[in-house]
């Protein structure tokens, strides 16, 4: 689906990636570990279009995302949901959801998803013409989720969704991830929450200061010591 | 009594010109969150331009007013590509003093194409004011109104009903979020600059087709007018800047009418001042945020 | 020195103390629009003390700079809580109203027979000291900048002192500032008092150096040149909007013979330098560089004496 090959993307002199390549199958869900400022979240920009790479490329299904701009990559069916969701606060439910859809023009199937939307998460549909920043910070990420999904995206990025949410909350998230999963989105997710991750995910990689330090499968993930330590714990959550 | 309404009335008129410069600025500022002090001189190159076919060879009004407004738009893109884009974020300041800086070369530049200091401005309608009741009216000042009220109209639906409208206000809110959805940010602030900038083209051809005449001082003029009438009404809001620019233009004429011009312009400034003090956000805007105790 | 040399540089100096007003303000994060009025008012102040009362110099001065202060103080208060564009907007209303206020001011004493003092908007001529004292404009020029470079010397005291990190601190964060125990209302207070007297100071010097004011010299275009001064020349020392004024009076005088294209030029020019650098030409980071410069070339001189006293001695 997603092949990112040898990325450096740098802000001024200092290397937030620094060569790195991984690849995100079709119809999976692959994720993105790694502590803070291992640039996880530089990486998801790079490939929206937000940050400009210094080398390397990034390839969907063969097409060449590294000049593009945001807009032409959303149009490509790419669509992330952002750290920390940056829905638009002075604009109601149902316009956030419009913007979601500013690169579709075929206004009558756009009404109809929003429809969709409304019927996958309940909570905005009662909240449709509330302003989205006084929402709460889980209606929000529903929110940011749902919003991503309006462009009808291929390959969805999702940066950290859990973050700083109630773990009911994040047990929601994780099961909306794996039903649009199931019905043929394949997801690169960010996540520093790996017990939840490794429920869903089918592929692992583990970003260290800007490389790429481990690349696996779940099972491998759980039985590597280091990382065990590192992002499980000891394993008596039962996750 | 009848003084007071007709006061009233010509204020009315008078403000709806200020109305649709605050239109233009509050648009402006909106979206940029800068300052774009260039405003009025952008609408003064236009009108210059069009004042220089008509000057020169004659042109009929409605070429004049289409000149007018072209080139206030051209000159909008070109002070957003100069001052504003290749900003940097933080940079707002900077951009505030370099479109001073662009006020300074457009003044020039429009004393370069006519260097006298005043030139006939073709007329708007030249009819005589129609009675209305014991109340008179300039045709030219109905014309004025009417514009306003359909260029606020058709501004509002813009905004609020358009696809483009939709991803100008998603900039407005988040640029990050909004180039993430696939707005193509760059084009839509050109484009809203260039709006802005034509509709103050508007703005700016009906008041000098009201007066006749026009001076380079008219940018100063446009600038200071239509700041003043967003600031009242409150910054980055469309009914702010109608009602803005209608009470500026109501005060306006009252107290020029009982105390002259130079206690008018006191009075503008001294009502500008109290609505800053004692209503930061404007009669319609949100009070700025980050309001805090350490300066109580 | 010739005298239009005079005139220029006379010039130069009394508007950086404008420049340096507003530089002030900059520093603690304020943009203001309105430094003009104190410029006007310290005129007027002094202008009237020396001409009508017939005050000495230096007393007039200090009325300027004084009276100055004491209007910054006053319009400091109920603007304390205006922040970004509202705080330069309402400076912007405060200095037009100051500049309308003139025009209608209207104050005249006889002085040797003939009408002195302020008669509106058609200014107020006849402020001779210098003329009066036998002062030639050329001393007048070394007093102008004997103040400006002892007001300099202030601005580098006030940056090493407590006060002016606090002063820096409020424009960077105020909110740290005050959560660091930084009594931040006052600070502004005393910020904003401190350059309106500055320009109130420099407001004297000038209507001694013109001997004809009127209100019209103190529109808004001449506020806005003040701020841009600082910011063209740099904000990272008091030296910044000296350049500022440098560039924008020096150049400018010195290049007349393209006279009508030199706003087009010059415009063009500031609006490309700040692209370059949105900080000005001496930024921080720019005297960060110098003064590290400097200090390398001390350590390595003393490092050769050293040594050399080692070889002779």
């Amino acid at each position: 689906m997603l092949d990112v090959a040898d990325l450096v993307t740098a802000y001024g002199k200092i290397e937030a990636l620094k060569g790195v390549s991984l690849h995100v199958g079709k119809g999976q869900i692959t994720c993105l570990l790694g502590p803070n400022g291992a640039g996880k979240t530089t990486l998801m920009m790079t490939i929206a279009g937000i940050l400009k790479p210094r080398r390397g490329s990034i390839r969907l299904e063969g097409t060449e995302l590294v000049g593009l701009s945001p807009a032409r990559i959303v149009a490509n069916g790419v669509a992330l949901v952002p750290e920390n969701r940056l829905v638009f606060p002075q604009m109601d439910v149902r316009e956030n959801l419009l913007a979601g859809a500013y690169q579709r023009r075929d206004k009558r199937e756009i009404a109809a998803d929003v429809e969709r939307m409304y019927a996958r998460f309940p909570h905005l549909a009662e909240r449709r013409d509330q302003l989205a920043g006084t929402l709460s910070g889980g209606e929000q990420q529903m929110l940011a989720v749902a919003r991503a999904l309006m462009s009808r995206p291929r390959l969805l990025l999702m940066d950290e969704p859990s973050l700083g949410l109630a773990p009911l909350v994040v047990a929601e998230i994780f099961r909306i991830i794996a039903e649009l999963n199931r019905d043929g989105t394949s997801v690169f997710l960010v996540e520093q929450n790996a017990h939840m991750a490794l429920q869903v995910a089918h592929h692992f990689y583990l970003v260290e200061q800007g490389r790429v330090t481990f690349d696996g499968s779940p099972g491998a993930l759980a039985e590597d010591e280091v990382i065990q330590r590192a992002y499980l714990g000891t394993r008596r959550t039962g996750a | 009594m009848i003084d007071f309404a007709q006061n009233t009335l010509d204020g009315v008129m008078a403000g709806s010109s200020y109305a649709l410069l605050a239109l233009g600025f509050t648009l402006i500022f909106g979206v940029m969150r800068r300052l774009n002090l260039s405003f009025g001189p952008s609408i003064m190159v236009g009108a210059y331009l069009g004042t220089f076919l008509y000057v020169q060879y004659g042109a009929p009004s409605l070429v004049v007013a289409l000149v007018a407004v072209a080139g206030a738009a051209l000159a909008g893109i070109y002070v957003e590509r100069l001052c504003f884009a290749p900003m940097a974020a933080g940079a707002g300041v900077a951009s505030m003093v370099s479109s001073f800086a662009i006020w300074m070369q457009l003044e020039q530049a429009a004393i370069l194409i006519l260097p006298r200091h005043t030139y006939a401005f073709p007329p708007l309608s030249t009819a005589a004011p129609l009675a209305l009741g014991p109340l008179l009216v300039r045709p030219d000042h109905l014309i004025v109104l009417a514009c306003t009220a359909v260029l606020t109209a058709a501004i509002s639906v813009l905004i609020y009903r358009t696809r483009y409208g939709l991803g100008l206000r998603a900039i407005i809110n988040d640029t990050v979020a909004a180039h993430l959805v696939g707005v193509d940010v760059k084009k839509s602030l050109i484009v809203a600059f260039a709006l802005a900038s034509a509709i103050g083209g508007v703005a700016g051809y009906l008041v000098l087709a009201v007066d006749q005449q026009v001076t380079p001082m008219f940018g100063m003029w446009a600038t200071i007018k239509g700041l003043i009438a967003m600031m009242i009404g409150g910054l980055g809001s469309i009914p702010g800047a109608v009602v803005g620019g209608l009470v500026l233009g109501i005060v306006e004429m009252h107290s020029q009418w009982h105390f002259g011009p130079q206690i008018r312009d006191l009075v503008a400034y001294g009502l500008l001042f109290a609505c800053l003090v004692l209503r930061p956000g404007g009669l319609f805007g949100a009070p700025p945020a980050g309001e805090t105790m350490i300066e109580k | 020195m010739d005298d239009y040399l005079v005139s220029v540089l006379s010039n130069i100096g009394v508007i950086s103390f404008l420049a340096l007003s507003a530089y002030l303000l900059l520093l603690t994060g304020e943009i203001s629009f309105g430094q003009q009025a104190f410029f006007a008012i310290g005129a007027y102040a002094a202008g009237i003390a020396t001409a009508l009362w017939g005050w000495p110099l230096a007393a007039g001065l200090l009325l300027g700079a004084l009276a100055a202060a004491a209007a910054a103080v006053l319009v400091g208060l109920p603007t304390l809580r205006l922040r970004g564009l509202y705080f330069a907007i309402a400076t912007l209303a405060f200095a037009e109203a100051v500049r309308i206020l003139l025009e209608l001011f209207h104050y005249q004493a006889m002085v040797d027979g003939e009408p002195v003092g302020p008669t509106g908007a058609d200014g107020f001529r006849g402020i001779r000291y210098i003329f009066e004292s036998d002062v030639s404009p050329f001393q007048f020029m070394l007093v102008i900048w004997a103040i400006l470079a002892a007001t300099l010397v202030g601005f580098f005291l006030l940056g090493r002192s407590r006060l002016g990190v606090v002063l820096r601190m409020i424009g960077e964060d105020r909110v740290l500032a005050a959560l660091q125990g930084v009594a931040v209302a006052r600070c502004k207070v005393l910020a904003a008092a401190l350059a309106g007297a500055v320009a109130g100071l420099g407001g004297g010097l000038f209507a001694h150096m013109t001997t004809y004011i009127e209100p019209r010299m103190f529109d808004i275009m001449l506020g806005v040149h003040a701020l841009a001064y600082g910011i063209i020349g740099g904000l990272g020392t008091a030296l910044g909007p000296l350049l500022g004024v440098l560039i924008d009076i020096g150049l400018l005088e010195s290049v007349r013979w393209f006279a009508a294209y030199r706003m087009i030029v010059f415009g063009g020019l500031v609006a490309l330098l700040l692209i370059v650098r949105p900080r000005g030409l001496l930024d921080e980071k720019a005297v960060h560089y110098i003064r590290q410069a400097g200090k390398k070339i001390v350590r390595t001189a003393a490092a050769r004496l050293s040594i050399s006293d080692r070889t002779t001695g």
